[in-house]
């Protein structure tokens, strides 16, 4: 997220449950949520929030067959062109041999390229801003937040009666 | 409470198969050599098949159960089902043990006394591969293993019945359950060896256990699939979503994965160490089944890894149903693989040893050079019998398996884990 001087309008739940519901409220009554924060991966909140399936498995698959190729091709190149030995008798291309680097050079691009495409989707990493509404959404509170910045007043009023409705147990406003 | 009915039609289907089965195998017993070796093999090749897919489920009962996972109560009365199919596959394997003691088929190269005198390995491990521990052992394991099965599946069924939030029953069912997983472990080792590693009596490998325990877990669970799809397409198991599904392919991919790890280990290790007693095993096997012993390899690892692989189609019925019936046979013919070639090879030998018929002569001949290096349909691929066979023992397997299921009210309400497993979310 960056510091982009928003105002955000923020309601912040005690129960997951009851997050669940107020968000399928918020969709029944067409508000616009920003985003939504938890601590913890909520169950079912995907779907309610109309998100769709992360594509982070698909680029992890992609770079997993390119270090599965860098392996194979490395070693082929390695035994058979740049440094050819022979090993217990073994003719020099020999593919068994090569499955084992192959498969840790799959592990490795795959895992490490996933790491860093995550971090830079999600704006992580050293030096990112990530600017936090209330520091108890890491322990135990859930939010819902909207973006306030040229909302009317009668939007605004509309956002915290939905919140009072919903159960929320704090609404609190800040710029980020 | 919904039960599953064993109606009359299901039946009339599974006796046809049990026909053909049998049929298969009686036909297969007339056409066969003298020492009825491919009636013999296809007949072990099922029994420790469908046994072993007995066996998993028990373990796989057990191993949910200590780790209390909840997603499987939905759907725990199948795999109970499938454990009490080791009741009839001790029968199964008793025939072996009758045929072993009556001499009636050689399947296993250190049940004959003569080759056993002249040869130093097969007299170094004289201690463990002789009739009477392959008798004791399989009665013995089996036996213990009908015990955890009856006793899980009663105390399940004790549980049926037990009113309010009462966990009495369930905290045994875990005393129970986790006193297997060990046991399951070293003894499912034994009988491996036993009934499927000592086929290839001179050769060993210590990987050779876990390697088959994967396979027949992946059966297990591939067999579970079509199950529950053909249960969900007869109207039950309505509460049954593709997040269970999921969880049952999360499964089988990983297995999948597994297998081929061991599979590959086992085999890296043998063509790198270059020792020729081990390398014979796959010398054997690539020089005479190329095409099952590379399509091993693709059924059960290329093509499990790149459809299970994908999200959306995990939770696809049709997919599941199609991928699950060639991992199922893929496994099937990994056990082909498994007992053919030794058990051939002992044919062999045995028809060269006593060879005073004509037709021995000549397979005395053939075995003299190059064992089995021909083609022969039934032992270098599964022919229509070998198909046949299988259909019959899966329609016996099912059989069982219903005919336990509607013991039973398919749900178990009162497994503590139910209400999970109805809201279960992948």
């Amino acid at each position: 997220m960056e510091n982009s001087n928003k105002e955000v309008l923020f309601g912040l739940y005690d129960d997951e449950e009851i997050l669940l519901k107020a968000v399928s409220q918020a969709k029944a009554d067409h508000l616009n949520i920003m985003d939504v924060f938890s601590p913890f991966p909520v169950h079912g909140l995907d779907p309610i929030l109309g998100l769709s399936h992360s594509r982070l498995p698909t680029a992890g698959f992609i770079y997993g067959a390119i270090g599965a190729l860098t392996g194979f091709l490395f070693m082929t190149w390695v035994f058979t062109a740049d440094w050819p030995i022979i090993f217990g008798g073994k003719p020099y291309f020999s593919a068994p041999a090569f499955i084992p680097i192959t498969f840790e050079l799959t592990v490795l691009f795959a895992s490490v390229g996933m790491v860093f495409t995550f971090f830079i989707i999600c704006g992580m990493g050293p030096g990112a801003v990530n600017p936090i509404l209330d520091l108890r959404i890491t322990d135990d509170k859930f939010c819902i937040a909207f973006d306030a910045s040229h909302a009317s007043d009668e939007e605004v009023s509309k956002y915290k009666s939905f919140f009072s409705a919903t159960g929320a147990s704090e609404v609190n406003t800040k710029t980020i | 409470m919904e039960r599953f009915v064993f109606d009359s039609k299901i039946k009339n289907v599974l006796f046809g198969f049990m026909g053909l089965g049998v049929l298969c195998l009686a036909i297969t017993f007339f056409i066969d050599d003298e020492l009825h070796t491919r009636f013999w093999t296809n007949f072990l090749h099922n029994s420790v098949f469908f046994t072993g897919i007995a066996f998993i489920s028990l373990f796989i009962l057990s191993a949910f159960i200590t780790a209390w996972a909840g997603w499987y109560a939905l759907i725990k009365r199948i795999w109970e089902a499938y454990s009490l199919f080791l009741i009839p596959g001790l029968v199964l394997m008793l025939i072996v043990v009758i045929g072993l003691w009556g001499g009636f088929h050689h399947l296993y190269h250190w049940a004959d006394a003569e080759a056993v005198a002249e040869d130093s390995i097969l007299l170094g491990k004289k201690g463990f591969l002789n009739k009477g521990w392959y008798t004791v052992g399989t009665l013995i394991i089996v036996g213990i293993w009908i015990f955890f099965a009856t006793k899980l599946r009663q105390l399940s069924l004790r549980e049926d019945e037990n009113q309010g939030m009462n966990f009495a029953v369930h905290r045994q069912m875990r005393v129970w359950a986790a006193a297997f997983l060990p046991i399951a472990g070293f003894s499912s080792a034994a009988i491996i060896w036993q009934w499927v590693m000592s086929v290839d009596a001179h050769w060993y490998s210590t990987l050779f256990a876990w390697y088959t325990g994967a396979s027949w877990f992946v059966s297990a669970m591939t067999l579970t699939i079509m199950t529950l799809i053909l249960l969900k397409n007869l109207g039950y198991f309505a509460k049954v979503t593709p997040e269970h599904l999921r969880d049952l392919g999360k499964y089988t991919f990983a297995f999948s994965i597994f297998w081929t790890y061991l599979w590959f280990s086992q085999y890296m290790l043998i063509w790198y160490g270059n020792v020729g007693e081990e390398t014979i095993y796959f010398r054997e096997r690539l020089d005479n089944y190329p095409v099952l012993f590379f399509g091993n390899l693709v059924l059960n690892f290329v093509l499990p890894f790149f459809i299970l692989i994908r999200e959306d189609n995990i939770r696809k019925y049709g997919t599941m149903m199609f991928a699950s019936a060639f991992v199922f046979i893929g496994h099937w013919i990994d056990f082909f693989l498994m007992i053919k070639p030794g058990a051939l090879h002992t044919a062999h030998e045995t028809l060269a040893h006593h060879g005073a018929t004509a037709e021995a002569a000549e397979h005395a001949a053939e075995a003299g050079h190059h064992a089995a290096s021909t083609f022969e349909i039934g032992f270098t691929v599964p022919g229509f019998l070998e198909f046949g066979t299988m259909l019959g023992f899966l329609a016996l397997f099912l059989f069982v398996v219903f005919r336990n299921m509607a013991k039973a009210p398919l749900d178990a309400v009162n497994d503590p884990y139910y209400a999970e497993s109805l809201q279960h979310h992948a």
